[in-house]
Parts: structure tokens; C-alpha cells; sequence
């Protein structure tokens, strides 16, 4: 079990009280995210869909990987950073 | 005495407050900076509600008693995992003393029984017979509208686009369209009475029989709990517009007309609030206070507003950020003081 840093966007910030980010834990990103979920419950509906996946324009990174070019939820280690982002393109 | 208007932008909340004579008024904000702050309510306990939306993060709903500090309601609205339904915005919330109501897009009716703590799908709305046939209006497939007869709490009405007006007469297990008299806009041949393209519900609240429509196709009032439509636009630049509201002490209705629902704009450029003070029989501008040219910012379906008190303050805000109020039945209107982002919803309340 490793222990990361979950990193949330200005606008998400409110769902943990003002603060930016959340320690959390897991073998691998997905399961960090169901840690944070667990922990802040209010959290899952801004970041996932009905399906259960991310919502089309969150984005989410492990370290400085986008985790939607990888197939397998990235295996995480102490000190990792999963960083949370509103995808942005165009003007 | 405090009057509170909440309008609810693209941008967050604004909260304007007075006194009862609400000619001078206090503006702050934004609440929930950054968010789509869809509309809001109070229930009778006392607790506030903002509806948040976000294209990025999804929608939910916020408590609080003060104003200034929130909570997110965890159980909240929300359609089965895995499921094809998606909730993209809460578009009304109607609070009773009995029951809160949410309606939301894609179109379906929530309930709460516990002040909003939790909230269940209104199952026999939500997946109706005629469901699949549903069609969306521009603005999306959505609940925008519920009323419930103060009288009899379990006989509510519900406005969808563009489906058209229901009712339920046993709290929610069964449900009819309610649409005789109006014009249809989207003819389905296995349901002809879905289809309609209700944009605005009022209701007297005295005299609960009496319900008003504003339509993508015209204007209506209803005598008999919605049995029956009866077109009444005598006076009315246009059978177009959103919004629609009335006055609980004097009846007198409130809309905001536009050009057809191929330009939706107002009518020759002009910000002006129509109001019938005999039932719909007829209508009459009114635009004392109001911008008398070069206005192009239309009003949305939530964004017109009434106050309980006697006489009643009406409160209306654009899109291009304008919130009116008028404290005279719309005899004289007065600009409060900001210019917003584009407002989606105006609802006022009153504390003592």
C-alpha cells in the first residue's frame, strides 16, 4: 500500500474544506481515488460520471502522466502525486 | 424585516438584500465563484439550497442556514450507476412543507423527505411509459418546473421540455399529461399528448385551480388544475418567451416576451416586463425604469421572481447581468446596483 498526495483544482477545493490537497492511498490510482472517495464522499460526483468513469473533462495525472494514455491504472509509490485538472482546449 | 434575492449566474451566486422597502440594496458574491449556480430554494425550516453545475465537474446541491458557510448534500440527486440517465443540472427546487422537491435535466423529478438530506427519484415520472419518446427542447430535456397545490400537498405539477405539463393527484405514484388546449410541438403518433413545449408554470395560490403557461407556442391559463388550456395572449407582442410569474396578494401575472423562438430576442430591442392584472384576459408592457432601446438580452426561464410580501417586490435578471426589481406591480422598475454575469435563475425571500 503507497502513499500519495491527491492534488484537486481551485474550483474543487471547496470539498475539502479550502485545502488543495488530500493524502490517500492505494496499490495503484484507481484505488487512491476510491480512498479519497471514501474519505470525502462529496468528492466522487465531481470527478466521475454515472458510468463510473472520469468525467469527459477531468483530467487526471500520475506524477506528470496523463493516466488516459495508459491502459492499466498506473502502480503507485510513496510520495507519488495524482494531480486532478479541467481539460482545456480551444478558447 | 430582511428581503434576500439570490440570482444565480454563470458564474457563481449573487446575494442582494434590503429592507422591506427594498429601494436600497446590498449586493455580495459570488457565492461558489467559478460554478454555474442554477437556481436555489428555502425550505420551511429555514435552510438555504444553491444548485451548482459545472461542464467539467457535474452538478449537485449546497446547504446552509447563513448564507455563508455550505455543505455539499452527499445524497443527493442522482440516477442509478451504470445506467444510461445522466443528471447534468438541477434546474428548480421547490420546497414544502412536506417534501422538497428537484427537477433536473435529463429530464426527471426528484423527492426529499428529510429537508433535503437525501433524495429519491420519483419513479413513476421518471421512467413514465412514454419515456422513450421524450424529445428534448433546445435547452436540453429537462424538469423545470414543479408546483405543489399548498391546499393539498399531494397534487403537483410538473413542467418538462419539451414533454409537456403533468400532473399528480396521489404525491408522485401516478402521473398524467396535462396538455388539452395546447399547441403541440413535436406530434408523437404512439402519445399525442406528449410533445408539448412547456417553458413556464404559475400558479394562483390562493385559487390552486388556476394555473398560468407560457409555451414555445403560446400563452395559456388553465381553470381547472390543468384539464383544460385556454390560450390568452391578448395584448402580448409575441406567443413566445420563458419565464412566468404571479403576484400571491394581487394575481396579477408577469412575463418577459420574445420574438419567436427562431430569434429569441425581445421584441424591437426592447426591455419590457408584460403583466396581466385580470387573470390573462389581457396584457398590458410595462417598462417605466426599464433600458427603452437597444435591448437585446433576453430573460430565462428561472430568472423572474416574486416576493410573498404585500405589495409583492418582482425581480427579473438577463442574460447580459441586468437585475430589475419593482416593488409597485411593475408601475415603476428600478435597476439594482451590479451588472452580472448571464443570470439563469432570480428567487427572493423574506426573513422577519
Amino acid at each position: 500500500m503507497a502513499h500519495a498526495t491527491l492534488e484537486l483544482p481551485t474550483l474543487l477545493q471547496r470539498v475539502l474544506g479550502g485545502r488543495a490537497t488530500l493524502e490517500v492511498e492505494g496499490e495503484n490510482v484507481l484505488e487512491a481515488l476510491e480512498d479519497a472517495y471514501r474519505q470525502v464522499p462529496a468528492l466522487r460526483v465531481h470527478l466521475c460520471d454515472e458510468s463510473g468513469a472520469l468525467r469527459r473533462h477531468v483530467l487526471c495525472f500520475h506524477n506528470d502522466i496523463n493516466t488516459r494514455w495508459v491502459d492499466e491504472s498506473p502502480r503507485l509509490s510513496d510520495g507519488d502525486c495524482i494531480t486532478i485538472m479541467q481539460a482545456v482546449s480551444g478558447g | 424585516m430582511r428581503v434576500t434575492v439570490i440570482a444565480g449566474t454563470e458564474k457563481g451566486a449573487f446575494v442582494c438584500t434590503s429592507d422591506r422597502g427594498r429601494r436600497e440594496w446590498e449586493v455580495r458574491g459570488p457565492l461558489f465563484k467559478g460554478w454555474r449556480v442554477t437556481t436555489s430554494g428555502r425550505s420551511p425550516s429555514g435552510r438555504f439550497f444553491l444548485a451548482t453545475a459545472s461542464q467539467v465537474y457535474g452538478a449537485a446541491i449546497h446547504t446552509g442556514t447563513d448564507l455563508e458557510r455550505w455543505s455539499q448534500i452527499e445524497r443527493g440527486p442522482a440516477y442509478p450507476d451504470k445506467g444510461e440517465r445522466k443528471l447534468n443540472q438541477i434546474w428548480t427546487l421547490t420546497c414544502t412543507p412536506s417534501r422538497l422537491y428537484a427537477g433536473v435535466d435529463t429530464a426527471g423529478l426528484f423527492a426529499s423527505d428529510d429537508d433535503g438530506e437525501s433524495w429519491q427519484p420519483v419513479v413513476a415520472l421518471n421512467d413514465h411509459p412514454t419515456r422513450s419518446k421524450w424529445f428534448p427542447g433546445a435547452g436540453g430535456l429537462c424538469a423545470h418546473a414543479v408546483l405543489v397545490d399548498p391546499a393539498r400537498p399531494e397534487r403537483v405539477w410538473v413542467g418538462i421540455s419539451a414533454v409537456g405539463v403533468w400532473r399528480s393527484d396521489d404525491g408522485g405514484r401516478s402521473w398524467q399529461p396535462k396538455n388539452a388546449g395546447v399547441r403541440c410541438v413535436s406530434e408523437d403518433n404512439e402519445h399525442p399528448d406528449i410533445g408539448y413545449c412547456v417553458h413556464g408554470l404559475a400558479q394562483d395560490p390562493e385559487h390552486t385551480e388556476r394555473l398560468y403557461r407560457q409555451d414555445h407556442a403560446g400563452m395559456y391559463r388553465s381553470r381547472d388544475g390543468g384539464d383544460t388550456w385556454q390560450e390568452n395572449a391578448d395584448g402580448l407582442p409575441s406567443w413566445f418567451g420563458f419565464p412566468i410569474a404571479i403576484d400571491p396578494h394581487t394575481k396579477t401575472i408577469f412575463a418577459f416576451p420574445l420574438e419567436s423562438d427562431e430569434y429569441r430576442m425581445p421584441v424591437d430591442g426592447r426591455c419590457r416586463i408584460y403583466r396581466s392584472r385580470d387573470g390573462g384576459d389581457s396584457w398590458e408592457a410595462t417598462d417605466r425604469g426599464l433600458p427603452r432601446e437597444h435591448y437585446h438580452a433576453s430573460v430565462l426561464r428561472g430568472a423572474l421572481a416574486v416576493d410573498p410580501l404585500d405589495p409583492a417586490g418582482v425581480y427579473f435578471g438577463s442574460t447580459s447581468g441586468d437585475l430589475f426589481a419593482s416593488v409597485d406591480g411593475g408601475d415603476s422598475w428600478q435597476a439594482l446596483p451590479c451588472r452580472l454575469p448571464r443570470i439563469l435563475s432570480v428567487k427572493a425571500y423574506v426573513e422577519e
